[in-house]
């Protein structure tokens, strides 16, 4: 649906470019997880994508018509306007007439649960309702492709869902959407691919489920370091562990070796500061890959 | 369609904007009246009665036929033989008759309260020279036997006015430019503050500009590819129509208003035709230069401080605050880099000069040179706001 080829960005003024070779094809029905540290380029790559700025070098090509929906971190809307005015601006704005306009203007105003809040001026509603409100003019457009930046920040933990769950119909539908957000497990809940940027380029671009694994595994960390006396423990049971800076990750062990690790931690003076049995999460894997750079 | 949708918001937007409105309407409505009562006394058709004490010490014929004659010259004053410390006084010296046909001659003492305005003063001065004059010419006449016997006081005083006064054509060469000098209270106040209020409109538009850009929707506007002349006209639409509102209700407020609180009513003198010209005009230049303070500030506060200050500063030296006619010469030059000058130079042509087109098109014709100047550095300015405005994420 969407093709990018060495894109590559430079600011104005900037030394090191903010985009740099980025090659990347996104096809419909797909949710990219965009994660990076700051200065990564994510912002940059979503300002090319929405046409807010133009490539140096390489291309976009799309194979379907330029279709864009767009929920950035901003409040993009008008505070003196109600719900229904501000819906109805932008549905002017893109074009929707007649029946499409009810259409549309029905299934973002249902999606987000907004029924109630139609008559009531903006910067009465609540944060949570305000991202919503936010969401909802994104979702008013008919697009081919969605871009989500930050699109949650500070709204409880219904209101996410719901915008979540969204989403998630979105690329039900057959749309492509771009997630990134600092809530890791939001990401990990909505992507089905995660694409990583360092320093203007890509450093891993991963189908979700291969990136998290299958195979459930024991994460078991110290706040300073290990015991002594564990990795005598773990060749003592014949176990294989990929070992962290303050403790190991044991990929699979059975009933009686996760007995025996429970018993050696209770004997333990310290405790673990995490002892966590299944997949690992996407943030940890992040803090891995990234280094903890921020 | 999308202009449409636009204006539709900036127009809603403005109208729920309680502080904006209040600087639109209620601000110019408030400064009319009190500067049109506040100036009442200095600037108006006829000057106000004066209360004065003459003091006559001889109570004779010449002192009375002074009194008579300074009576005639301040008809609606009341001038009375004694009276509190606080009343302007003329006292006639203690030989008066005597002394009336020397040479230097020693006239009446005149004394004023502080609170005794100049202009007051010099017209007083100026009735008491000329009743001097008129009552030292009838002793004159008397003394050389030219005054005929048996005439009453009243009639030595008619005869004595036909042979001192003559008769003197005014005539009005000019309906245009600075006419700030014959205008009323009135005349100056209204479209002096109709035009600070017009020219208000930049700043509930910079205002609104900044907060578009802040908020993120001009980055979703980007995004759908907005024309530039959408954007911008969609900006000065709504404010060009705010500003005609302005203009039809603040000169009714001078036309049927200001006789309900005791002052003169405003006269729409000179060609409608005219008024519309110069209202289209006014606006035309307000909400171009919005557009230019839009692109040029940088958030809602600089938007507010340069909007305010700019607007105050072309009053300030436009004879909008002061007059220019008690301007000194070099000021009255200064002002005539001032727009708010020129759309008020213009708008006294018709409330005073009673003019047409023709002596409102060289006001209308700067400000238009105006509008257009502003306008076009604003759309280049503002295309590059425009261009500036970037995908922002704040952690």
């Amino acid at each position: 649906m969407l093709e990018l080829s060495h894109l590559a960005y430079r600011y104005p003024g900037a030394t090191q470019p903010a985009l740099n070779g980025i090659d990347l094809q996104l096809q419909a029905g797909q949710c990219l997880g965009l994660l990076g540290s700051n200065g990564a380029g994510k912002t940059t790559l979503l300002s090319l994508l929405s046409g807010v700025l133009q490539p140096l070098d390489g291309q976009i090509v799309w194979h379907v018509e330029r279709r864009l929906g767009l929920v950035p971190q901003q409040l993009a809307f008008y505070a003196g306007l109600k719900v229904k005015e501000n819906l109805a601006l932008f549905a002017d704005l893109y074009g929707l007439r007649g029946a499409e306009r009810r259409h549309c203007m029905e299934r973002c105003i249902a999606t987000t649960a907004l029924q109630d809040k139609l008559e009531r001026r903006a910067e009465r509603l609540s944060g949570g309702e305000q991202r919503r409100l936010n969401f909802a003019i994104g979702l008013l457009q008919p697009a081919e492709l969605y871009l989500f930046d930050e699109a949650t920040v500070g709204v409880d933990a219904a209101s996410r869902q719901l915008l979540l769950d969204a989403v998630q119909q979105l690329v039900a539908e057959g749309k492509a959407v771009i997630y990134t957000s600092h809530y890791l497990d939001e990401v990990e809940q909505v992507a089905d691919r995660i694409l990583l940027l360092h320093e203007g380029r890509v450093q891993l671009d991963i189908d979700k489920h291969q990136l998290l694994g299958e195979q459930p595994g024991l994460f078991l960390e110290w706040p300073e370091q290990a015991p002594d006396a564990l990795p005598a423990l773990l060749a003592e049971l014949g176990l294989n562990a990929e070992h962290t800076p303050n403790g190991v990750r044991i990929a699979t062990l059975d009933v009686e070796q996760l007995l025996a690790i429970t018993r050696f931690i209770a004997a333990q003076p310290q405790t673990p500061s995490l002892l966590r049995f299944g997949r690992p999460s996407l943030e940890q894997l992040y803090l891995r890959l990234n280094g903890g750079r921020l | 369609m999308r202009l449409r949708a636009l204006v539709r918001k900036e127009t809603l937007l403005l109208l729920r904007d309680p502080h904006a409105l209040a600087v639109l309407f209620l601000m110019p409505t408030l400064f009319l009246v009190i500067m049109a009562g506040a100036m009442s006394s200095y600037l108006q058709d006829r000057p106000p009665p004066l209360q004065l004490v003459l003091e006559a010490p001889q109570h004779s014929e010449s002192s009375r036929f002074f009194h008579a004659a300074l009576q005639a010259q301040l008809p609606d004053s009341q001038l009375r033989e004694d009276g509190p410390i606080q009343m302007a006084r003329v006292s006639l010296p203690a030989d008066f008759d005597q002394r009336l046909l020397d040479t230097p001659h020693q006239g009446p003492t005149l004394s004023f309260p502080a609170q005794f305005d100049r202009l007051s003063r010099q017209r007083l001065h100026a009735a008491v020279t000329i009743a001097l004059a008129q009552t030292r010419l009838r002793a004159y006449l008397q003394d050389s036997g030219a005054l005929e016997e048996g005439l009453t006081p009243a009639e030595q005083l008619e005869l004595i006015q036909q042979r001192t006064e003559s008769q003197i054509d005014e005539r009005e060469r000019l309906a245009s430019g600075d006419l700030s000098a014959q205008a009323n209270a009135t005349q100056m106040s209204v479209p002096a503050w109709l035009i600070f209020g017009m020219f208000f409109v930049v700043l509930p538009m910079a205002g609104s500009f900044q907060r578009e850009q802040q908020s993120g929707a001009l980055l979703r506007f980007r995004c759908l590819g907005l024309g530039l002349g959408t954007l911008a006209a969609s900006k000065m639409l709504p404010y060009l129509a705010i500003n005609l509102v302005q203009f039809v209700v603040l000169l009714s407020i001078g036309v049927y208003g200001l006789p309900l609180v005791g002052l003169p009513a405003l006269a729409l003198n000179g060609s409608l035709p005219a008024y519309a010209l110069l209202a289209a005009s006014i606006a035309l230049a307000t909400s171009s230069l919005g557009l230019l303070l839009a692109a040029l500030a940088r958030s809602s506060e600089q938007a507010l401080l340069l909007g305010g200050g700019i607007n105050i500063i072309l009053a300030a030296i436009g004879g909008i605050m002061v007059p220019k006619s008690v301007m000194p010469e070099a000021m009255r030059q200064l002002a005539e880099v001032s727009p708010m000058s020129w759309a008020l130079d213009a708008f006294l042509s018709l409330l005073v000069g009673h003019g047409s087109l023709n002596e409102v098109a060289p006001g209308c014709a700067r400000l238009l040179l105006f509008a257009a100047v502003a306008g076009i550095s604003g759309l280049f300015l503002f295309h590059k706001r425009v261009q500036q405005t970037q995908w922002t994420t704040h952690y």
